[in-house]
């Protein structure tokens, strides 16, 4: 049998999820982090009788009638697919707000199961429910569940009773609210809900006794004064960003790190060792120098990686990552977008996947594909390798580097924003909304979840895409059009070389002309880690982690010199590599969520551009500050940035004189 | 008078909504967020409301907090505020 959780928006649907099905599924407390049905089955332990249990998770709904397209997800599953059940999960701390949506459930026809969740906490606010007494005017099971407890947690009677309920086939019958019917018109629907409101407002009246109310707390109140202070907000935000990255950088994640490259050099060893001398010198090469090597360079940096998404998942947890959204919900109206975006951008930092997709929280299309667009210019996960890469080789394990890249991505996407406002010449407005979590201590086990989770996606992405990436990678440098093995004194005449070196010129006027770098960049557009991985590849450079030195990028010296370009220009290629399109597979989660071929290639094209003229920018400038002149391939940059800027310029202008062409008409 | 004006920790009822967008009414309505209602406003931040509405709390921005009249509680319906409207 299968049976649906549907409830309010953070009233711990995916908590209950995992805690009944043994799954990680992420959990957050604003709503978007459930943006999609999530099946899995009931775990043995809860389910003695053992039958085959199905679970759906369905993003959080405050009702049947959905704002948003991740709403519409929930109705539409509950509507069409019809499940044997429902557990509906009611915040018990919230009754008055989420009976609305129970008594519209109880009229679909499915039998109903009510879990009063969080009923832990309902003590510590001193609010007192009648369960027996709701029960009994509902005239469905309601059974307290504490889903973040793993003992006595009231699950078991819960995936009892919704079989129950199943088994029986008794028809549960709906609340009575006045004039309720399928099909009514809308202002019929105004005066229906209305009624169930009050029959709701009656219900908790009858069941709830509450002592003090959420108008009352004072120290909250405090916090969130300063947090989201006019001219602190940001200053704050940007010191605890820095913190994340300083300890994940500077501190904690080298001492990681350094262990976990001790045992990739050794399991290097133990290979060639084990190998001999009988071996052909081709496939030991491509083992250990393209396999070994290759992946070994990424998965150095899984400990960066696994303290970075710690310590924001423990951000997330205390609920100060809402308040950021407050923060920026000022600037971002400034550009045409609201608060609502942040939630995607912060997501991205994960990964730009989810992140696209938690735009469906947006309801303004022209919103919705803008930050679709925009999202992936966050730093994700992919992309950390990359920067302690860089911030190692050229800039002494500086937490800075990762902070100011996060900075400049903010800084990226408000101006691309107001230039995209510009260009569809969009400029209506939406209301902000958001309910405001609690903060609370963040939970250790939560974000030691969650890092688990990320850690074991990217170990499987490094054995799998990123390993075959190498290995292509290191066969293409190996072999020359002829399938000759390439000498060590031309390799410039592989086939790797000589494919990516006519993409190299492109490069020059941005300081990285350089064939190696061009493949890397390509490369990256299938995942970003394996700009990291075709680096060691090409470069023949093992490993980028020393085991004496105790830094990130240790002998930087030495791959500084192997790498063969300055500070500026590994400055350069880092901001290229960040802020040019995402991953393949984030370019498919923008074609889902923009519905619209145009949308999808203006966005490729932008930010293609965009990388392009931001790493011209940097090179240049910072040549010219540097040494006092401009670089390799100024002019040659400078008129393709110019055609760039040029035709976004063109785009705005062509949209602002079709809008006066439109209200010009309707005057006339 | 609107929310804007509202005194903190002050039980408000609300009198009428007048939101430009499409839409938000309704979603407002789910919240248990229409005329008749109670609301208290709990906290003014930079541009933004905290408002509790059904216990809930919920931020909102300046633009929505306009859009929400309200009048003080415990007067009868006909009785129209006068005082800080705007």
């Amino acid at each position: 049998m299968k049976i649906a959780l549907a409830g309010n928006p953070n009233s711990g649907k995916t908590t209950l999820f995992n805690a009944i099905t043994g799954k990680i599924e992420h959990v957050g407390n604003w709503p978007g982090v459930t943006v999609e049905k999530k099946e899995g089955s009931v775990k043995a332990s809860l389910n003695p009788g053992k039958r085959n249990l199905i679970v759906v998770d369905l993003p959080g709904a405050y009702s049947m009638s959905p704002y948003t397209s991740e709403e519409s997800i929930t109705r539409d599953f509950v509507q069409k697919e019809s499940p044997d059940a429902i557990i509906n999960i009611v915040d018990a701390t919230n009754l008055s707000r989420s009976l609305f949506f129970t008594s519209q459930l109880m009229e679909l026809g499915i039998p109903v199961v009510i879990a009063l969740n969080k009923s832990d906490l309902i003590q510590k606010k001193e609010i007192v429910i009648d369960t027996e007494l709701l029960q009994e005017i509902l005239g469905c099971p309601v059974v307290r569940t504490i889903s973040t407890k793993t003992t006595n947690n009231g699950l078991g009677s819960l995936v009892k009773a919704a079989q129950q309920v199943f088994d029986e086939k008794k028809q549960q019958r709906p609340l009575h609210v006045k004039g309720a019917k399928p099909n009514a018109t809308k202002s019929e629907m105004e005066q229906i809900d209305k009624n169930r409101f009050t029959v709701v407002n009656d219900i908790v009246d009858r069941v709830e006794r509450r002592k003090s109310d959420s108008s009352n707390h004072t120290i909250q109140d405090k916090i969130d004064k300063v947090v989201a202070h006019r001219w602190l907000g940001i200053p704050i935000f940007a010191s605890i960003i820095w913190l994340v990255f300083s300890l994940s950088q500077s501190w904690v994640g080298p001492w990681l790190a350094d262990v976990l490259v001790g045992w990739i050099d050794s399991f290097y060893s133990l290979v060639e060792g084990s190998m001999g001398e009988n071996v052909n010198p081709v496939l030991a090469t491509l083992l250990l120098d393209g396999i070994i090597g290759g992946v070994g360079a990424v998965v150095g940096f899984l400990p960066l990686i696994m303290v970075l998404f710690f310590m924001l998942a423990l951000l997330e947890d205390s609920g100060y990552m809402a308040r950021v959204a407050l923060v920026m919900d000022r600037y971002f109206k400034k550009i045409g977008l609201s608060g609502k975006s942040i939630i995607p951008m912060i997501v991205s930092t994960g990964c730009a996947i989810p992140g696209i997709m938690a735009t469906r929280t947006i309801k303004n299309e022209r919103q919705r594909r803008t930050t679709a667009m925009l999202a992936p210019f966050m730093p994700c996960g992919a992309k950390l390798p990359i920067i302690a890469l860089f911030a190692g080789v050229f800039f002494g394990d500086n937490a800075w580097v990762g902070t100011s890249m996060y900075f400049l991505a903010i800084l990226v996407i408000v101006l691309s924003g107001l230039v995209i406002r510009k260009i569809t010449g969009d400029t209506s407005k939406s209301y902000f909304i958001m309910e405001l979590p609690e903060y609370r201590f963040p939970s250790i086990k939560r974000a030691a979840i969650s890092m688990l989770n990320r850690a074991k996606a990217f170990i499987i992405k490094a054995g799998t895409i990123i390993l075959i990436c190498n290995a292509i990678v290191k066969m293409l440098q190996t072999f020359n059009w002829q399938f000759q093995v390439v000498g060590q004194s031309a390799p410039e005449t592989s086939i790797l070389a000589s494919l990516a070196t006519p993409l190299a010129w492109i490069f020059i006027p941005l300081g990285f002309g350089i064939w190696q770098f061009a493949a890397a960049a390509i490369t990256g557009f299938i995942a970003k880690e394996n700009v990291v991985g075709t680096l060691a590849v090409t470069f023949a450079v093992t490993n980028f982690i020393d085991v004496e030195e105790l830094a990130l990028v240790a002998g930087s010296a030495d791959v500084h010199t192997v790498f063969g370009i300055g500070a500026v220009a590994g400055l350069s290629y880092l901001v290229f590599n960040l802020f040019t399109p995402p991953c393949f597979a984030a370019i498919g989660s923008m074609n889902a969520e923009m519905e619209s071929r145009k949308w999808l290639w203006g966005a490729i094209t932008f930010q293609l551009g965009m990388g392009y003229v931001l790493s011209f920018l940097v090179y240049q400038l910072g040549t010219l500050f540097t040494t006092g002149s401009v670089g390799a391939g100024f002019l040659g940059g400078l008129v393709a940035s110019f055609l760039m800027v040029g035709y976004v310029v063109f785009l705005i202008r062509k949209g602002s004189t079709s809008r006066q062409k439109s209200l010009v008409e309707e005057v006339a | 008078m609107k929310i804007t004006d509202c005194k903190l920790h002050t039980e408000y009822q609300i009198a009428s909504i007048l939101a430009t967008e499409e839409d938000m009414k309704e979603f407002l309505f789910t919240l248990g967020c229409y005329p008749g209602e109670r609301i208290v406003l709990i906290s003014r931040l930079p541009s933004m409301y905290v408002v509790d509405i059904k216990n809930s709390r919920y931020s909102i921005d300046d633009g929505l907090a306009k859009a929400i009249s309200v009048r003080e509680s415990g007067q009868p319906a006909s009785v129209r505020v006068v005082g800080n409207a705007v």
